[in-house]
């Protein structure tokens, strides 16, 4: 029998010693895992705050909430109401009342439960406007509301005397913390509203047909799933959110002290050492394995107990068999980092390379948030899956012990190749001792006798590849971001206004995706008359250059502020320079949107319609104005200043010109109303901005154009910028009916037309000849 | 004690770093090799200590092999390397401890045999502070105490007075000199003339990857009739090296 000292002494070590095992986790999984867990805990938090207050401190609700009630609905109710009275006086309880539901009427049956409800009559135009109609269910104490459109009555008639096909839509929001509301809301629809259907069909007089007469909308708040009988929200976080933490805490916490273990002590030289010693190798497996899954299971079992305890009906048998997932599945994800940690050399090539078996994880478990009734036994009896389901049904106090037993046998047999596989590895010196003498390039090149080798030149290629994707796309994700950012707060004061519901009906109706995108741009318009939006995306898109500016910093090393600014194209040390280049800037830019309009003008058609803006506007057109600068600069950074420099840093400058030509005009090719014409025009524009950018050494100049030609564009002329409609503009321009949208660019704006084209091709003569001329004058 | 016989390696195909090494080292002897840097002294010793696996040949030690006794090698060799670093967040004392256990050395004995190596080498005031705060010199006193903390019979020791100030080189190859008197078989690579001098009492020197001349001292610069052994290595280095 071997001596299993150093076995605990393994172990041991993994608690002994603060900061040694300490988390080096690599930024790039740190902060997927903190936007995960934000993007859990606002899921969660959209629960909760739905949920917390009835569910601890509030009794069944009976009321319901009529929103727009018709007269005819508001007639029926005071109808009912006497018999409604009699109910809750005879039938104080409601169990009694079903025990003698066999002597009733047909009319009394109908009216089942309802004694103890009380209409409340609310009106608004906004349909959809759940937060405000939850407001309203928790202030009156209801566990329904039911939205008629404004015209109901109207809208009935119409249909009764064969004027409309169209049914009017009844919508209903319901509380769901409990299940006993939906079924409520389901008897209320089923009985009381089939009921007052039957009633106004009697009072218009028409045969009762089996086809209904309005369209009820079931619309819960939120989406539940009806068919669960334990469903509540408690027990659906038991099943989504919970796993997935405690799955992302053992991921998180396996591999900060996993990769830590024995990738770090090759980095540090401490790993040798250990395998010099007369342990066998897979007693230092099984002491890295240990230990890890003890640092792991600790945080996740206070967790799961916590949680536990929350659900109100802690058993010890359920909690039992929730740490026996736990520690499979963390036995499971401490053999990965183990093997993962064997085969790299330093705790970040570790690290990196669990994160894609993190994602993985992190997205099984995802695809594992499904309802009950919808998922199949067998995923009980998988690996992963049958943790995140065993916990999550344990939680909610059931243990399937087949599954259990199941999983955890196919779970830990999966752990015991990974880990034979690992102790083989050490046994391999590949993976215990540092070949420092000869590189791992001067290897594969002495192979191919001194050429560089496949394998390099394929890591070349990756290389590339991996930078121009980055480049591509590294605009379109900052810009998505901010923009998206800037959007949260504008959507959610807009959801409370009745506009807002008819862009959700109309978007219920988009068939295509230049629908969508046609509709997305209409509801962009809006927000562009919001100073809200218009102030968020000012600082949105100076959050976009700083951004820039940082980055460009990190990625070209470079120290010091005004260096990394100078970097990008916006040299700091000069201001009269910077103004001289700017204020020229927003002349040219004027001038040439100017020399467009006048094409346009000149050949018939446009024309001009006074002026446009009044005092109320002002304001919003300032903040336009206000935003047009740093929109522009945004612009010019991204695919000037930045993209030019990176791809020039890389290959030849004409590369960078036409990549940033390219991505130039297809950024813009989702927007409204986009021709082939308007990707070469965009095209044209971005090849003379980067020509404008060589000849003056910075994006003052461009950025300046850039501002002025969509203020000019959409503020002073009233035209569409590439897509977008500008809110208030100085002159009220009108395209004639007999105009071409050949020339004006039509939807797009002029941008799309023949008459930007021709600008542009002279503008770019002339600067082509400018920089030839600065060329020759600098040999 | 270490017998190595016709040893190669190669890291890669067409490229040997060991090309055919033999040599004996026998009890209560100090062997020493040397060589300029790259002629393959850390692997040699590597694969010595069992972390490597020669291409080809043999390696045994105490008549046992690395493929069948890995582990029974590991108890009765001491290996120390630059490449084996301490935990620099540890203290000299929990890595002793820590060591005691992995070599699973009976307590009574760990107490004394900790007692001896601290004393020895003036480790015992700065045992419980840790090895970052500690200089390069005491650094590699606590790996020499730690290598042999299991008291192996045979001693490999690769470049074990690098980087140290002459009081503690001489601390070193006083130590060295002592466990040779005790018995031990020791190994040690080295391109410091002076200690191979001094402590060894054969000497191979190791010209890429192939041992280029073997003796003694004295009987190397007889081989080569140069004035002192510096000489002689410098021509035997000259004779040997190819372009």
């Amino acid at each position: 029998m071997e001596s299993t000292r150093g076995l605990k002494a393994i172990i041991g070590n993994f608690f002994r010693k603060k900061g040694q095992m300490g988390a080096q986790a690599s930024s790039a999984t740190f902060l997927v895992t903190v936007c995960f867990v934000i993007a859990l805990a606002c899921a969660a938090a959209s629960f909760v705050i739905w949920w917390f207050p009835y569910h601890l401190f509030s009794d069944e609700v009976y009321n319901v909430v009529v929103v727009n009630a018709p007269e005819s609905f508001v007639q029926f109710n005071e109808d009912t109401q006497k018999y409604r009275d009699m109910e809750a006086r005879e039938y104080g309880d409601r169990y009694n009342y079903f025990a003698n539901w066999e002597h009733m009427t047909h009319f009394e049956y109908s009216y089942d439960g309802y004694g103890w409800t009380e209409f409340i009559y609310k009106e608004t135009d906004a349909r959809y406007d759940f937060v405000t109609f939850g407001e309203w269910m928790r202030d009156n104490d209801a566990y329904l509301t039911v939205v008629f459109p404004a015209d109901f009555d109207e809208q009935i008639k119409a249909r009764q005397e064969g004027l409309t096909e169209d049914k009017p839509e009844v919508l209903t929001y319901y509380r769901t913390n409990s299940l006993e509301y939906s079924d409520m809301k389901n008897e209320f629809i089923d009985e009381y509203l089939e009921y007052y259907q039957s009633s106004i069909r009697a009072e218009y007089g028409i045969t009762v047909t089996s086809v209904s007469d309005s369209q009820i909308v079931h619309d819960p708040i939120p989406t539940i799933d009806e068919d669960d009988d334990r469903f509540t929200i408690g027990a659906n976080l038991n099943r989504t959110f919970v796993p997935i933490l405690l799955f992302i805490v053992l991921l998180y916490a396996s591999m900060s002290t996993g990769t830590n273990v024995i990738a770090g002590q090759k980095e540090r030289g401490t790993f040798t050492g250990i395998l010099l010693t007369p342990m066998p190798r897979q007693h230092i497996a099984l002491g890295y394995l240990t230990g890890v899954v003890l640092k792991a299971i600790i945080p996740a079992a206070v967790i799961a107990l916590i949680a536990s305890i929350l659900t109100f009906r802690f058993n010890i048998f359920c909690f039992l068999a929730i740490l026996v997932y736990l520690l499979v599945l963390e036995i499971f994800i401490a053999s990965i980092t183990i093997l993962i940690s064997v085969i790299n050399d330093t705790v970040v090539s570790a690290q990196t390379a669990f994160l894609p078996v993190f994602l993985i994880l992190v997205s099984v478990c995802v695809t594992c948030i499904q309802s009950v009734s919808e998922r199949s036994d067998f995923y009980l009896y998988l690996p992963v899956h049958g943790q995140f389901y065993g916990i999550g049904d344990a939680l909610n106090g059931s243990v399937d012990a087949a599954g259990l037993a199941a999983s955890s046998i196919l779970t830990l047999t999966l752990t015991a190749i990974i880990m034979i596989i690992t102790v083989k590895l050490l046994y391999h010196e590949r993976y215990t001792v540092s070949i420092d003498t000869i590189t791992e390039k001067e290897i594969r090149e002495s192979r191919n006798g001194g050429k560089p080798s496949f394998l390099t030149k394929l890591n070349k290629a990756t290389d590339n590849f991996s930078f121009v994707i980055t480049e591509v796309f590294y605009p379109l994700v900052v810009l998505s971001f901010y923009q998206f950012v800037a959007m949260i707060p504008v959507v959610i004061s807009y959801m409370r206004k009745a506009e807002w519901s008819s862009y959700i009906q109309d978007l219920a109706n988009v068939g295509s995706v230049k629908d969508i995108i046609n509709k997305t741009f209409e509801i962009i318009g809006i927000f562009f008359k919001d100073p809200l939006y218009l102030t968020l995306m000012t600082v949105g898109y100076i959050a976009i250059i700083l951004t820039y500016i940082f980055h460009a910093g990190r990625v070209w090393k470079i120290k010091g502020f005004k260096k990394k600014s100078a970097a990008v194209g916006y040299p700091l040390s000069s201001g009269k320079h910077i103004a001289k280049h700017y204020f020229l800037g927003l002349i040219i830019g004027f001038a040439m949107l100017s020399a467009t309009v006048g094409v346009m003008y000149l050949t018939g058609q446009i024309s001009f319609d006074g002026f446009n803006l009044n005092s109320a506007s002002i304001g919003v057109f300032a903040l336009n104005l206000l935003m047009w600068v740093p929109q522009g600069a945004s612009e010019e950074i991204m695919f000037r200043g930045y993209m030019i420099t990176a791809f020039s840093r890389r290959y030849k400058k004409a590369i960078g010109v036409a990549v940033s030509a390219v991505l130039f005009s297809a950024f813009h090719s989702l927007n409204k109303g986009y021709t082939p014409l308007a990707s070469v025009n965009l095209a044209l524009i971005a090849v003379l901005f980067a020509l404008i950018y060589l000849l003056t050494d910075d994006i003052w100049m461009t950025s300046a154009i850039h501002t002025a030609w969509n203020l000019t564009q959409g503020n002073i002329y009233g035209l569409q910028v590439s897509g977008n409609n500008a809110a208030n503009s100085v002159i009220k321009t009108f395209y004639y009916n007999s105009s071409s949208a050949l020339i004006t660019g039509g939807d797009f704006g002029p941008e799309g037309g023949l008459a930007v084209t021709a600008v542009a091709v002279v503008c770019l003569v002339i600067v082509a000849l400018l920089l030839v001329r600065k060329k020759r004058k600098a040999k | 004690m270490i017998r190595v016989m016709d040893v190669h390696k190669s890291y890669t195909k067409d490229k040997e770093t060991i090309k055919g090494v033999s040599f004996e080292v026998k009890k209560g002897e100090i062997f020493g090799l040397l060589g300029p840097n790259g002629a393959g002294k850390t692997t040699l010793m590597q694969m010595i200590a069992t972390l490597m696996k020669p291409t080809s040949g043999m390696i045994v030690i105490d008549g046992l092999t690395a493929e069948k006794d890995l582990l029974e090698i590991h108890k009765r060799i001491g290996f120390l390397t630059n490449e084996i670093k301490l935990d620099p967040l540890s203290t000299p004392n929990r890595l002793f401890d820590f060591f005691a256990e992995l070599y699973d050395i009976p307590k009574e004995q760990l107490y004394q045999r900790r007692k001896e190596s601290f004393d020895r080498f003036g480790i015992a005031p700065f045992a419980d502070k840790r090895i970052n705060e500690l200089s390069t010199g005491m650094k590699q006193k606590i790996s020499i105490a730690i290598s042999l903390i299991h008291n192996p019979p045979i001693i490999i020791f690769d470049e074990p007075t690098n980087g140290l100030d002459i009081l503690t080189s001489k601390q070193v190859t006083d130590y060295l000199l002592d466990l040779k008197e005790q018995g031990h078989a020791i190994i040690l690579s080295t391109h410091i003339f002076s200690v191979a001098e001094a402590l060894c009492d054969e000497i191979a020197i190791l010209v890429d990857g192939k041992i280029a001349a073997q003796g003694s001292v004295k009987e190397l610069v007889d081989q080569t009739g140069a004035e002192n052994f510096e000489k002689a290595f410098f021509k035997i280095y000259v004779d040997n090296h190819v372009e």
